[in-house]
């Protein structure tokens, strides 16, 4: 029996669908089965990011409405064996799904799969309540402003109230050196708030704008420090002890190389 | 030429008469035309055209009546590419598709304008678009395998003919720079350069 997992934020553009992407791909490279579910239905995007857009022929609405098998609308990764993706519909909208019917479906699919990765839409209406009727986990992705952080805030409360205990938190895009600078939110003052469990940090990296439009997740890439941040976070989530990544020491060396290099 | 049988020409609508400036002539088109033009029309366009050709004088901003429905008959028989297309219903969609947008029609589809990724076009007909195409198309849908997609940028992210599913392969590719037709032959998609008339030399004669 698999385990379900909703990646979910609130607040829009804090990078979901990113976290979605890299972490479904990561876990895959270690070797389980990953099926990533899309729920934004009307706004999907995680088929555009993963590159498999031109494959989809049914989708979840599909399933759920019986026009299709669910295997027929599960869409097989062109580079991992073990990564399935069941996209959203993108001319149908939220209230086309429910969330009886989002329970069942998690649960044909945990029959499967060792891990289920749900993409939740922005937002706590419709479309975040499906996301998480079927969740056994979650994860809250935030980036460090206060205003992703507020909603992240009420993301975890309304949470625990569908009984979804100990959700695990994901920051993203921090820029170590505004945070040492005191510019930007630090790691600390964020768990001070929020007070869960820190499944990873992700530094700003150019390099997820590159991949994401090419449709290639960046934990392919092993030069990415993004795509290093969720290759941990895919260790994590299967339960190995990793440190967090020290991004201090990242501007330390990254200043040394760059005095090495002359840029200083 | 025809000359028309009245004393005074018949006219439908008021023009100047305007003189050849190489032969001096005053050209007699206007004749022509309403001599030849079928009583249907002029009875549609409401017009009193009497035996004898009396010319139908409008006063200065007076409108001509503009029918509510037209009734044609369709005029050409004899000519199979005129026929094919007698008793198809067409859409013309004057916009741009968006994503998130579904188009489905029995009949043919005709786009003005760019159908973007994330839209979808299903017709049991031709789909034509004046255009980019980059979402979906689904031409044929009933099972129509004679059903063609063209678009002056041909770049769907899926192409659907009847019961065959296409998709562009994976990887960068150079796209052409011309208009491209997809139809079925002998069982596959093929992609060709659209060319005019080509139906109408190969296919239907």
């Amino acid at each position: 029996m698999g385990e379900v997992i909703v990646i979910t934020s609130g607040k829009g553009g804090v990078g979901k669908t990113t976290a979605t992407a890299n972490i479904g791909t990561a876990l895959a490279a270690l070797g389980h089965k990953v099926v990533m579910v899309d729920t934004d239905i009307g706004l999907r995007n995680l088929d555009v990011v993963l590159g498999l857009e031109n494959r989809i022929v049914y989708d979840i609405v599909d399933v759920t409405h019986g026009n299709c098998r669910l295997k027929q609308a599960l869409i097989k990764d062109k580079r991992f064996e073990g990564l399935h993706l069941l996209p959203a519909a993108q001319t149908k909208d939220k209230t086309a799904v429910n969330p009886d019917q989002m329970r069942e479906l998690c649960s044909e699919l945990a029959k499967e799969f060792d891990y289920v990765i749900i993409d939740c839409p922005a937002g706590i209406e419709q479309g975040f309540k499906n996301a998480i009727a079927g969740a056994e986990r979650a994860i809250v992705v935030t980036t460090p402003e206060v205003s992703a952080v507020r909603d992240a805030d009420r993301i975890i409360g309304l949470l625990e109230s569908a009984e979804l205990r100990d959700p695990k938190l994901i920051v993203n895009r921090i820029r170590p050196l505004m945070v040492k600078k005191g510019d930007m939110m630090s790691m600390d003052d964020i768990i001070d708030i929020l007070a869960v469990n820190v499944l990873g940090i992700v530094p700003e990296d150019e390099m997820i704008v590159v991949t994401t439009n090419k449709g290639e997740p960046a934990v392919l890439d092993n030069n990415s420090m993004a795509g290093q941040a969720y290759r941990n976070m895919a260790r994590r989530i299967t339960g190995e002890e990793i440190p967090l990544m020290d991004l201090e020491a990242d501007i330390g060396f990254m200043n040394k190389l760059k005095k090495l290099i002359g840029f200083k | 030429m025809k000359k028309a049988k009245g004393s005074k020409p018949k006219k439908l609508f008021e023009q100047k008469e305007e003189t050849d400036i190489m032969t001096g002539e005053t050209p007699d088109i206007q004749n022509q035309v309403t001599e030849e033009m079928p009583a249907e029309l002029a009875s549609i366009l409401d017009l009193e055209v009497g035996e004898t050709g009396n010319r139908i004088e409008f006063e200065e901003g007076e409108k001509v009546p503009v029918p509510e429905k037209l009734s044609f008959k369709p005029l050409v028989h004899k000519d199979p590419w005129q026929q094919a297309f007698v008793d198809e219903n067409t859409i013309l969609i004057k916009r741009t598709v968006r994503s998130g947008q579904s188009i489905q029609f029995d009949g043919n589809v005709v786009v003005l304008g760019d159908v973007n990724p994330g839209s979808e076009i299903v017709a049991s007909g031709n789909i034509i678009v004046m255009g980019a195409l980059r979402g979906v198309v689904h031409a044929g849908a009933t099972g129509n395998e004679e059903a063609t997609v063209s678009a002056f940028k041909l770049q769907p992210t899926q192409l659907r003919i009847a019961n065959h599913i296409t998709r562009a392969p994976d990887g960068d590719y150079l796209s052409p720079d011309h208009p491209e037709t997809a139809r079925i032959k002998d069982g596959i998609v093929v992609i060709e350069v659209y060319q005019l008339g080509q139906d109408r030399q190969t296919k239907i004669c």
